[in-house]
């Protein structure tokens, strides 16, 4: 093994060795975030308080460097004050809260490891993850990530969203498309950062060789999502409202986070192969929770920053795309960036093929990753273009029909995929 | 022979559509509630459900949550004589939503495209 024996420090342990045994676990990964932390750990302290209160809850934040100061952020927040303002009693078992630095590689999936593992060190029943930067948490979403695991005997809950339509392009235009068509669960959010799980899909997350690769940076979430579907967990959603966090403005901000969540799809892809191979069509997935009407924070995007940044890339890029890509696709994909004008519109089918030639181009030796996956930036920038464009009029509810076509483009070439997957010459021998 | 249950409060829909998916070459139970379904489902263990969303009692999006946490990999398609459940998100754990029509051409077709994938 390359990587940390643990990725609990020894605070933690102690801490975890102390408290013992707890029946729920919510984990909170973190970075630095002693300045946002204090609302989310307000969100499961009161939503544990309300609906599990005779339940031992334990709040466990995994921090990236600066624990001391997390530590003092959750002390100084006045919790009978805040217990009394929302009418409700101190639970009967106290929650304990743990706040440690946790070790290895730097990133969100060494967290989730750190948290896996006190899931395991505390024998819980039933575990969940919240982002510790999120201003829309509220205590619900701790009875609706815990409740199924708990009691309707699910091993994965994903979170469902109403996010705006210019909000997570990532996932609509790849993450969940992507997916979907390979191993035929619509998981609408699979890259989320919300999550519930039971101790049995911990136990089989944290023993996987993959906390020295990217998936201990960023690529967590997609990573746990396959697993559970793979590993054939009862999976469901439950609605969570809006998710506000930051904004980011694809063009400007996603690059990086394209790349780590793209890499990690298409390194699965090749571990994954005889169990997405034969998979024809897709199933919905059961759904929890109860829909209020939100208004989404609306996301601004620069159409002409992203066509710009597509257009550059055909000059930076286009060797390596006529290496990448099956000709015809390749000649489209011209006839687009010269198309520029009154309209510009890269064809769904386009960027779809697109996708599973890189993914198939990925495996080989064609270009090392990283370079392969910062030439599919430049495409995904046109595909958002084109999807801005075409939902411009349209409503956040109505822009979801243009993501499910989409998805449905993904699965009608998937034959395409397997074709092309065939003819792989080498390797890269990711197992 | 491939096994499909129609859910639907209303007898007429009922006797029309299993006289229409019988000659379809299927064989085709019923159930006229919600309640009756689930027992059907445990019982006959159907290839497909077809579902309406307005019936009384237990309507069928509610229907359709307890299919799904009862055994996921049931396909079900939803039927509604309106066009505006098809927004709310329970519908999404459906397989399709359907317009209900007098023809019924949509829901037959949707039923092949699931059962018969290869064919349809």
């Amino acid at each position: 093994m390359g990587y940390a024996e643990t990725a609990l420090d020894q605070k933690a342990r102690t801490d975890l060795h102390r408290i013992g045994q707890a029946e729920i676990l919510i984990g909170i990964p973190s970075f630095q975030s002693a300045h946002s932390i204090g609302q989310v750990v307000k969100a499961c302290l009161l939503g544990l308080a309300k609906y599990f209160p005779e339940r031992k809850g334990v709040v466990f934040i995994a921090e990236g460097g600066e624990a001391d100061a997390v530590r003092k952020a959750v002390a100084a927040l006045p919790m009978t004050q805040i217990l009394e303002q929302s009418l409700l009693s101190p639970p009967e078992i106290p929650v304990e809260i743990v706040a440690a630095d946790y070790l290895g590689r730097s990133g969100k999936g060494t967290a989730i490891r750190a948290i896996l593992e006190a899931a395991g060190a505390l024998n819980v029943q039933a575990c969940a993850v919240v982002d510790s930067d999120l201003r829309s948490i509220s205590p619900e979403w701790m009875e609706l990530l815990i409740t199924p695991i708990l009691e309707k005997g699910f091993g994965f809950v994903t979170p469902y969203y109403c996010r705006h339509k210019y909000d997570g392009t990532i996932t609509n235009l790849i993450a969940y498309p992507l997916t979907r068509a390979l191993y035929g669960r619509r998981v609408r959010q699979p890259i989320g950062g919300d999550f519930g799980f039971s101790p049995h899909l911990a136990e089989v997350l944290v023993c996987r060789d993959v906390w020295d690769s990217d998936i201990a940076r960023f690529g967590i979430d997609i990573w746990m999502t396959t697993v559970a579907m793979q590993e054939k967990f009862k999976i469901c959603q439950s609605f969570l409202g809006a998710k506000i966090h930051e904004d980011k403005d694809p063009g400007k901000h996603l690059a990086p986070m394209f790349s780590q969540v793209v890499g990690t799809l298409f390194t699965l892809m090749g571990m994954y192969e005889p169990l997405w191979r034969d998979q024809k069509g897709s199933r919905p997935t059961a759904i929890f929770g109860f829909e209020t009407e939100v208004t989404p924070k609306p996301v601004t995007v620069d159409v002409n920053n992203l066509v710009h940044q597509f257009e550059s890339g055909v000059r930076e890029h286009r060797d390596l795309w006529q290496k990448i890509l099956e000709p015809t696709n390749y000649y489209k994909l011209m006839e687009v960036a010269r198309g520029r004008g009154r309209h510009f519109e890269l064809p769904t089918d386009v960027w779809v093929r697109s996708v599973y030639d890189f993914a198939v181009a990925f495996q080989g030796t064609v270009a090392p990753p990283e370079l392969l996956l910062q030439a599919l930036v430049p495409i995904y920038f046109a595909a958002v273009a084109t999807f801005v464009e075409k939902t411009r009029q349209m409503d956040s509810r109505t822009a979801e029909a243009e993501v499910n076509e989409i998805c449905e483009i993904f699965e009608e070439l998937k034959p395409y995929l397997t074709a092309r997957w065939q003819i792989i010459p080498k390797r890269r021998g990711a197992s | 022979m491939k096994k499909i249950l129609v859910v639907d409060d209303e007898e007429n829909i009922r006797l029309l559509l299993k006289e229409e998916l019988e000659d379809e070459g299927y064989e085709v139970i019923t159930a006229e509630n919600a309640e009756a379904a689930l027992r059907l489902i445990e019982s006959s263990r159907p290839d497909l459900v077809t579902l309406d969303i307005k019936m009384p009692g237990e309507d069928g999006l509610m229907a359709l949550r307890e299919i799904r946490e009862r055994d996921y990999d049931l396909p079900v398609i939803l039927c509604s004589a309106y066009s505006t459940y098809q927004s709310d998100f329970s519908a999404v754990a459906a397989d399709h939503y359907v317009v209900k029509s007098s023809e019924f051409t949509e829901l037959k077709k949707k039923i092949r495209e699931i059962l018969n994938p290869d064919s349809a």
